[in-house]
Parts: C-alpha cells; structure tokens; sequence
C-alpha cells in the first residue's frame, strides 16, 4: 500500500469512526430514506470480511513480538495493511447494521447485545490499530487486547446469528425435538393446546419479543392482548371485526396477507378454528371438554387430538421372535407387521380347502402379537373362537362367510381391545347376539349383512347398544325393482346344417325365458317357456324375454338362426374381392360365422367379403351331387355409407363346371333414402335340382339419383351363403 | 455356508465391486456424513425401507380405482355451476380464460360460449353435497364419499394425463400406482397377483387403454399389474394344455424343482430360486383364480345392488364385483378402467348413457365393502385424467354441445380408506374453470393415497439408474384435510 492510499483509509477510518459515533448518539431521531435500508439489508452479507480479516489480523497480532516475526519487514507490514482494511470493514459494517436496526421487526434484548458488542468490537480493533505501535504498547498488552477482541468478535457473530436465524439453530438438528407428548383429551386446553400450537407453528417465528414484525408479539397471552401496530388483534366475539382473522384471509398475493407468500400457510382447519376462538370469546383458561359437545371448537379440536400427523397406535407388548413369525409364514397364511419396527402383526388365512382348526392353534407362539386377523369365506367352526379368544390384543377379527353359528361369541368377549368383528354371511342369529354382545368391552362395529337378523332387529341392537355401530347392509326389499338384461344365447355359430338345439341362457339365476320363432314380441303369459327342449330344424328368428319375480322383464332379444345344409367341398372365387373387403377370403362364404354393424368390431373386418368395380363370382363344388332348392345371400344394406343390395343375383348349377344353367335370378329391394341400415337375406329358390357345382354371381348396382355416390356402383358385402 | 459364499461371489460382480469400493473410501472419508442421522438418532434413510412393510402403520391395506377414462365432465356430474346456465352462450371472459394452453380441436374455434349443464343438481346426504340427476345411485351414498372437485394436472392430452396419473410423468415406463403399491405392501394373498386389471368399454367416445399403464417400470417384474380378461382364460397362459391334469401337473413342477435345485447347488444364481417361486405361484393361482371369477354363488342381493349386468363379463358392473372379490381375496390394487368418457360433442347424449353404465355400480362397490366390514381398510377411487371445459366445443344448439379437455380441474371422489366421508373438499370459480380453493395437484393425490397406506411417499423410493425415483417424483404433498 503506497503512503497516499494509506493516509486516504485512515482518513475515511476516523470518519467512520465519527459517523458511528453520531448514529449512535441521534439514534432515536434518525429516519432512515427507502436507498439507505437497502444499504442496510447489505449488513448479513458484508459482515463476513470483518470477521475473517480481523480474526486473521488478531492471530497475526499475537505473535508480533515473537523474535523471528518482530524483525520481518514483511510480517510487519502485511498485518498494518490487515488491520486497517479489517477496520474499514468492520466500520462498514457496523454502519450497516445500526441502518437495519431501525428497520420493522428488530427490537429486543439480542438485539442490543449484538450492536454493543459490535460497536464495543470496533473502537477496541481502532483503540489497537493507533495505539500499538507506540512504545507502552508491551506484548503482554497487546496479547490482551487481542484475546479480548477475539471475544468481542465470537460474541457479536453469535448474537446476530440468534437474530437471523433463531435461537437453537446449530443445536437443534442434534438435540433432538422432543415431541410434545399427545395431550389426552380429557385434559386439552382451548388456548394452551389447541390455540397456541397454531401460533407457535405459523406467526411466533416473526412476533416474538425478539423480532416484534410489526410491533406485534404473539408469545404470550399478555402481548397477544396488547395488540400490534395496527391495533389490537381480535375483537371477542367477533371474528369479522378481528384484525388477526381479516389477515389470515385476505388473498395471498396481498401484501397484509399472514402469514407471508412464502411461508407455511394456516391450513382452513387451522383458520376455522382460530375464527371459532375469536367468535367464543377468547379464554385462555378454558378446557376442551368443557365446551358443549354440539360445539365446532371443540368437535374440530378433538380431531386434533387424534389425528395428527400417522398416528402410531402404540402397542405395549413385545415383538414376537422374528423366526417364529416366519415359519408360521406360508402360501396360505401370510403373517405381516402392521409396520416397520410395530410389534403388532396382521394375519390373514386364504383357502378354504387347505383351512382346519390347526391352521390357528398354531399361531399360539404369536398369540400376543395377532392384531387382526382375517379368516373370512373359511369354514371357521365356533369351537376354534376359543383358540382365537387367546389372541389377547386382537382388535379386528373378520368372520365373514365362515361357519360361526354365534353361540359362544361370548368367547370373543374376552378380547379386551377387540374393536371390529365382521360377522356377515354367518348363521349368527338376533338371539345370539342379544345375549352376549352386552359382554364385550370396547366393541365398535359389529357388521350383520346377509345374516338372519332382520333390519329391525339390528335397529333393535342398535337401541340396545349406543357405542356400537351394527352395519345391516343392502337387502333388496322390492321397492325398486330393476329391468333385467335381455337373454343372450349359448349356441357358438347361428349357422346349423340340419338341426339344432336352441341354447338360450341368463346369467341371473332363476329367471324365466319366454320366446317366440314367428316374430311377434313375446309376453310374459301367453309365449312359451324356454326350457332347453327346443330343437330348430329350419332358419328361424328367435325372440327372447327374460322375467323373474321382483324385477321388470328385459327389453327382447332377437337371434336369427340360419339353416345352411349343404357345405361346398371347394370354393373358388372368379372375380377379386375388393382389396379392404377381404375377409378370410373365399372361405368366409361357408365359416358359419356372421358379420354385425360397426366397422370398429372385429366382426366387421373379418366377415363381411365385398365388391364394388366387379361381380363377385362363386363358384362352390361338391364331390358328391347334392340336391338343392334355394342359395341364399347374407348382406348388409346401409344407405348413409353406399352398402347397397347387388342389382342382381344369379344362380347357375349343373353336374360339372362346364355345364351349368341359370337355375334363378333375384333382383333385390333397393333401399329408400334415409332407411335404418339393416342385415337381410336374398334368397334365390328353384326347382328342385342334383348338382355338384353352383355359381352365385352377384353385380353391384348403380347407386341411385338421390344418393351422394349417384351413378358410382354400391358395396356389395356379403358375409356367408347358405344352400338348402 | 459353501453355497452361501458360492451366492455371495454371484452377487458381487465387477460393477458392485467398484461401486461398493468408491462408497468404501467416501465413507470412510465423509464419516457421519453419510448417516444424516448419526447423532439424532431414530434411523429414517432409505436403506431403512423394507420392500413389503410400510413405514407406519395404515389406514388403508388395499386400494381399488375406479378410473374413468377420457376424462368425464366434471359439469354434468359434480361440480354444480348455476351460473353457467345464467350465462348460456356468452363468450367465456377473457380473464378467466387466462393463457391456459388449449388442444388442438378447439385452438383454432373463433368464440368460446359456455354453456350450461343439460342435467338438474340436487343436494344429498348430510353433507348436502351437489350430485347431478344422472347419479342417483352416487347420489345416494354421498355420506360415504370424499369429493374432490379442486383437482388440476399438468397434461392436456389423454395419454400423458392418463400416464401422469398412474405413473407421476407424463412419459411412461415408470412404475403404476399399483406397481409402487404391490413393492412397498407386499402380498396379503400369496396366491393372487398383487396388482390387477380389468377392462371395460361404454356407449360414449373411447380413448385407449395400454399396457404401460399397469407396468412394472424399473421395479421388479414381480410387482407388475396382471390383467384379468372376460372368457374362458380370464388370466392367459395359466391354464393346463389339454390333457394334463393336476397331478401331472404337480409331478411335472417337482421334478423341475429338482432339477432347478441341481443347477442352483451348481451356480448359486438367486434368479434360479426366484424362478421356481414363480412356477408355484401359477400352480396355486390356478385354483385360486377360477375360485374368484366365479361370480353364480354371489346372493341375490349382491346382483340386485350391483344391477343385473353385473353378471354378464366384461362389463363395468361385472368389473365392480369383481374388484370386490379380489380385494377381498387380498388383492393390494385392483385398477379398472372403463372407457368412453370423451365427449367432445353430442355430450348430452353420450354422457347420459355413460353415466347410467357406472353410476349403480361404483355405488354398489362402496355400499358392498361397507356392510362386509371392509370399507374402512379399503381405499375406493373414483376419478379420470383430467375436466372438461366450461365452453363448447363445436356448436352450441338448443339441445347439444361439446366439451374440451380441461386440465385445470376436474372432480374425482374417495371413499373409505381413512379418507373423511361426507367431505366435499376445493372449490371452483363459479364458472367451473379454475380452482377458487385447496388445490390438489396430481402428486398430492398419489401422496394421499400412498400416505393412507401407511407409505410415505418421500421415502418409497427406487433407485434405477443413479437416480431416485418416487411416484411423486419431486414434489407432492398428504391432503390432511381429507384424511378422517
């Protein structure tokens, strides 16, 4: 450092010196302009330098007189400069932390011992700076003071770091939080345990004696009466008019809002409770019991006291030997913690056929463990309740669909903590249950669906035992009853060759079929019964309705049934099928298997055989002459989409290829303009014929005038033939 | 002891060993470091996570999902909104439209006019909660319900939503809901699949349903969500081929299980022993899943609540049912899907029908649960990907209309579990298209359904990769207000 620069920071190191002095003096009457707090809020982060280089230049000043450093020029020199630009940073930084003293939010008694202590720290580092080089400045003095700087230094780092980030901030990860132990119910305090847990969590961080943000201090019952800036904090019995309320709910984004963006929020438990306070007055000496149990403080509250954060039912009793837990452990018993680190185990038995009264008395090493213990749709006898009566701690016990009878449920009685017994589906009767529930001690839901009782002996029950909740379940009374679905049909192909028994089917047990084959609606008096009798022996449409008492009969169903005697033993197609109408080629004429609407359906892509720009010429051969009256065409017709009937089909037949006749041309009904899109059959008859080969040959028609496609040819889509 | 050093060389490959070696060196460099907790006691690092046991004790044991896909309109259903009635055909304020993204079916459409739900809303139950008149059966048991109307998510298209939901990223190939589910609860039920799945398909506009959806992810095949179909074969390749009987069958897996032992002394390979696990678990599912399916010796009751379709396969009641049995029989997740939610036009039409398909029946599946004495460890979900909008698509008239989706809420519910009943939680504007009150992001959900089984959703991790993974990847926070 030349001379120049030197004499310059000494200069600026006593007017700092001055300055501080001034601040300090005037302290009450300085305002402190918006540009300079920002200076101010600079103090956190400069205060770094000082304390390292001071902390550095106080080792160096130790040393100074030993013999080797005292004759080092360099030394010498170096811990000068060190020195006074530690000065110039601590005087900076003490003039920065006197601007954010005056700001909202520091006041107490920390507070005054972090700026005395730095302000101490400063003229003691300036009292050494200009007085160590004089002659009366000994080691043992300079020692000293450099010691008691150090001190100064630790003492005012410290007291800031309380202020900033708060008192146990080091020592908090290791000193564990001791969790406040759960306040039994009986003995909560509105304020004390409800209230003020939510201040200590959400606001006290900021409005504490210490911090005073906005002159406001929630610690203490005291200061929460006092108010703060802006007044007093709640109006009792007001919630509207308390300004602690009005805060919490403006919107976030609003500057007054509390606590600030950025900060955990009251959840609206949280804030509804803090209204219901307000609105009862503010007590602070109040027990939650002692408010009417109708009361939404106190129903909101003792939720709390439950339900905090997963509350770990604690279980008193030794976990059970971790081998032994295992061993019971197989493919039909699984044996499981409810938890990590729970002594308590859950035991669930599956299988009826591998279940025997064994299974359970096995778990007899694990008995004081078995929380719950599933046992349902086994045959649990009523005897093995007596083997289950020995699993002291078990709370939940699910019984339904075993073979329990409920004569000796009093076994179970004398499970003290047992909360839960499901018992639907059993045998277990109003008697059995009158009698021996009285027995059972902390008893909570006792579930009776689909068991003998009826509903007004469980509302009786009900009566009967307040704490106990009797679930009875849905049991269909006939007041609402539902349309049942229609009969679906069994027969895998609706394609027969001479005859076939019909398969009509509901999956409702005890339903009634009633069906007709002329094609009127059937009715529930008059159309026969189904009974699996029914054999057709020709193309039939089959129409369904399913009844069954207590509920309304089902909409029809309608099956078409197609009669196909003949099936060819080769089948050749003369002409291309359409590249997107391929189906499963010629074969599909003859697969039995039919087509249905929807494109989107597999059914669709894989049945329907179709042509547009050419006939579609069959030609069907049979090895041994058959004799044949009718060839009939499956198609679909939809208008909207340009589906058309073929123009014409014609049949030829003859003993071989070369020598068919025309035995019959068909020119079918064409479709009018807007019709539903519909399945038919074009059926071609005619004498009487012996013939090993047809030909069906069907030309697509011309779409009409009024269609869209008009003068384009229609789809011809063909799914499957029958020759009769 | 031989054998276990001969696994113990198998397991330790050349990548563990420089792993195991750098962490060796960086412990003994970092110390304390590296157990956070060292000095504080109470041990909660990963490494302290058991597959199989949750880390405190849960509400729920096992979760059925009723998952709506395509999204159905949260307007029609739940989520009340007069004021769109009164204001029928204006065009959607620009300050409540905001600079929401939309898709590209209505990006381009030059006005926005809301409309109105079609349907009447009626107040039920104890909770006086707003159900539309095409939920009669819901309706009914709304004392029973969570109803979350302030649900929001990040996509705005089916699938990554749909994968968003089930997954927490919108890309796949991460673990399922149910996958997570089956890795941090172990097995109830040895003999059934931890996590299952069934299909359904309605009237209404569908949306695919994939695989991905119920995948395993990086979690071990084991944990992957097994789909139970209609027919003959509801699990594939699980019955016997023609011919062999149970006892060949049995005769067939031991000697099998010799030879796999014979080659397990030989290489000490765990993946041999985790194959023969593998066979016998077939073997007992081949009794124990034929025994579930079977639905005739159900009472009549049970096909009077669930409605008459319950027993035909393959359809959503059918499902619901089903859902019940195998929960009961153990099963952590049964995940339904039911297709037919997407109504971007002809919604009055479309909605109607759909909603008649679900509603009795996810009623029924509550009511069932609850008079078995079950509901309250069974956590029932009811919900879609994401909303619909509050304007049009497509044209309004008289007597039709469309909806877009609208990721900015949507309304799903929950039932049992530990979930409060008789709770309507989050509001919307009054124009249904933001959330006025208690949001609840994607990920809050998953860590309130994890939190209900007793799993921390922080810690439920996996690493894969060099990275940990969560289903609530980053963020996500436990909804307690709803939790009872």
């Amino acid at each position: 450092m030349t001379k120049k620069v030197k004499s310059l920071a000494e200069q600026a190191l006593f007017a700092s010196a001055i300055f501080i002095l001034f601040l300090l003096l005037f302290e009450s009457r300085i305002v402190v302009p918006a540009w300079v707090q920002s200076i101010g809020r600079m103090h956190p982060l400069f205060l770094h330098f000082p304390i390292v280089i001071l902390l550095l230049a106080m080792a160096m000043e130790l040393f100074r007189f030993n013999a080797a450093n005292s004759t080092n020029e360099f030394y010498r020199d170096f811990l000068t400069n060190l020195l006074l630009v530690g000065l110039l940073s601590a005087g900076i930084t003490v003039i920065m932390g006197l601007f954010l003293s005056k700001e909202d939010g520091y006041s107490g008694q920390v507070l005054q011992w972090h700026k005395w202590t730095g302000v101490l720290l400063f003229y003691l580092s300036c009292f050494i700076y200009w007085s160590r080089t004089k002659s009366w400045y000994k080691a043992p003095l300079a020692k000293s003071t450099a010691i008691l700087t150090v001190f100064l230094l630790v003492g005012a780092g410290h007291y800031g770091a309380v202020l900033t980030h708060g008192d146990d901030f080091i020592s908090g990860p290791i000193m564990k939080q001791t969790e406040a132990e759960p306040v039994a119910l009986d003995q909560a305090m509105v304020y004390k345990d409800v209230i003020k847990p939510i201040f200590e969590q959400k606001c006290v961080s900021c409005h504490n004696p210490e911090k005073l943000k906005g002159q406001l201090s929630m610690a203490t019952e005291e200061a929460l009466l006092k108010g703060g800036k802006s007044g007093k904090l709640f109006k009792p019995g007001d919630p509207k008019a308390s300004l602690l309320l009005q805060r919490i709910h403006l919107s976030e984004e609003d500057k007054k809002h509390m606590p600030p963006k950025g900060k955990t929020q009251l959840t609206t438990d949280e804030m509804t409770l803090l209204a219901l306070w307000v609105k009862g007055r503010p007590d602070f000496n109040e027990k939650v019991i002692d408010l009417p149990p109708s009361d939404s403080l106190r129903q909101l509250a003792s939720s709390r006291f439950k339900s905090a954060d997963p509350v770990q039912e604690i279980y008193r009793f030794a976990a059970a030997d971790e081998e032994a837990v295992q061993k019971l452990n197989n493919d039909y018993r699984t044996i499981a913690p409810l938890a990590k680190g729970s002594p308590a185990l859950a035991v669930n038995l599956y299988n009826q056929s591998t279940y025997s009264a064994e299974k359970l008395q096995e778990l007899s090493d694990i008995k004081s463990q078995i929380v719950s213990l599933n046992l349902n749709k086994l045959p649990v006898k009523d005897a093995d309740l007596k083997t289950i009566s020995q699993f002291e701690n078990l709370q939940r016990l699910d019984l339904n669909f075993t073979d329990v009878t409920g004569q000796n449920l009093k076994e179970l009685a004398r499970l003290p903590h047992l909360k839960s017994l499901t018992l639907s589906g059993t045998k277990v009767t109003y008697a059995h249950l009158q009698n021996q529930i009285r027995d059972f001690k902390s008893l909570q839901t006792v579930a009776l669906w689909e068991t003998k009782l009826t509903p007004s002996e469980i509302q009786q029950l009900q009566k009967a035992h307040k704490n106990i909740t009797f679930i009875a379940g849905f049991k269909d009374d006939g007041s609402n009853p539902l349309t049942l679905n229609p009969p679906e049909i069994k027969n895998p192909s609706m394609v027969f060759d001479q005859s076939l028994a019909l398969a009509l089917h509901h999956p409702i047990k005890g339903v009634q079929i009633r069906y007709t084959t002329d094609g009127t609606e059937p009715d529930s008096i008059h159309s026969p019964v189904f009974n699996n009798k029914t054999v057709l022996t020709d193309r039939t449409t089959i129409k369904a309705k399913a009844y069954k008492d207590g509920w309304y009969g089902s909409s029809v169903a309608t099956f078409d049934f197609f009669k196909s005697a003949y099936k060819p033993d080769s089948i050749i197609l003369l002409q291309p099928l359409n590249r997107v109408h391929q189906a499963d080629g010629p074969k599909s004429f003859f697969d039995r298997k039919l087509g249905t609407f929807n494109a989107n359906s597999p059914a669709w892509a894989n049945n329907w055989t179709g042509v547009r720009n050419n006939d579609m010429v069959v030609v069907s051969e049979f090895k041994k002459p058959i004799t044949a009256s009718s060839v009939a065409l499956r198609i679909m017709i939809e208008e909207a989409t340009g589906i058309f009937p073929p123009a014409t089909v014609e049949v030829w037949g003859g003993t071989s290829p070369d020598q068919m006749k025309l035995l019959s041309t068909v020119k079918p009904k064409m479709p009018a303009k807007g019709d539903e899109h519909s399945l038919t059959n074009v059926t071609c008859t005619f004498k009487p014929q012996t013939v090993a080969c047809l030909k069906v040959v069907a030309k697509p028609c011309t779409l009409p005038e009024w269609h869209g496609g008009k003068g384009k040819p229609g789809l011809v889509l063909v799914d499957e033939m029958f020759i009769n | 002891m031989e054998k276990e050093i001969l696994e113990h060389g198998f397991n330790f490959n050349r990548r563990r060993f420089l792993s195991r070696l750098s962490l060796g060196l960086g412990s003994a460099a970092l110390g304390s470091l590296m157990i956070p907790d060292l000095f504080g006691g109470n041990s909660t690092d990963e490494e302290g996570f058991t597959p199989g046991i949750p880390h405190f004790a849960p509400k729920a044991k096992r979760v059925i999902y009723l998952f709506q896909n395509g999204a159905p309109s949260q307007q029609e259903l739940f989520d009340y909104k007069p004021k769109l009635r009164e204001m029928l055909g204006q065009e959607i304020p620009p300050s409540v439209r905001g600079n929401q993204r939309l898709t590209g079916m209505t990006a381009n459409q030059s006005s926005f006019p809301l409309v109105g739900s079609f349907v009447d809303f009626k107040q039920y139950g104890q909770s006086r909660a707003w159900v539309s008149d095409l939920f009669p059966y819901t309706a009914k048991i709304v004392d029973d319900l969570c109803i979350v109307k302030s649900m929001y998510t990040e996509a705005i298209n089916h699938d990554p939503a749909l994968t968003f939901l089930q997954t927490g990223s919108q890309q796949g190939n991460r673990p399922s809901m149910g996958a997570w589910l089956s890795y941090g609860l172990g097995n109830e039920n040895k003999n059934l699949p931890n996590f299952t799945v069934l299909l359904s398909r309605g009237v209404g506009n569908g949306q695919g349903v994939y695989s991905k959806l119920w995948s395993n992810g990086f979690l071990d095949s084991i944990h992957q969500g097994v789909q139970f179909s209609k027919g003959e074969d509801p699990v594939l390749y699980l019955r016997d081929p023609e011919g062999m009987d149970r006892h060949a069958r049995r005769d067939m897996l031991d000697n099998l299980a010799k030879l796999n032992d014979m080659a397990y002394q030989e290489f000490g390979d765990p993946e041999i022993t985790a194959k023969v696990k593998q066979y016998e678990m077939a073997y007992r599912m081949q009794t124990a899943v034929p025994e579930v399916m079977d639905l005739s010796k159900e009472p009549d009751d049970i096909v009077k609540l669930y409605g008459p379709d319950c027993l035909v396969p393959g359809t959503y009641a059918a499902n619901c049912l089903l859902a019940r049995k195998l929960s009961e029989n153990g099963v952590r997740f049964v995940q339904l899907y039911h297709q037919g939610w997407d109504q971007h036009g002809n919604l009055p039409f479309e909605i109607a029908k759909q909603a008649k398909d679900v509603d009795q029946a996810s009623a029924a599946l509550v009511t069932d649960l609850k008079q078995r004495g079950l509901l309250d460890e069974t956590l029932v979900i009811w919900g879609g990907e994401f909303g619909r909008t509050s304007y049009t698509q497509g044209k309004l008239t008289a007597d039709n209309y469309g909806r877009d989706h609208h990721p900015r809420c949507f309304t799903i519910w929950m039932a049992g579990g530990g979930i409060k009943p008789g709770m309507v939680y989050g509001e919307t504007d009054e124009l249904g298209y933001n959330i006025a009150q208690n949001p609840v992001h994607v990920h809050d959900f998953q860590a309130t359904v994890l939190h209900q089984l007793g799993l921390n959703h922080e810690k439920l991790i996996f690493k894969h990769l060099g990275r940990r993974y969560r289903l609530t990847d980053v963020s996500g926070k436990v909804v307690r207000d709803i939790i009872a």
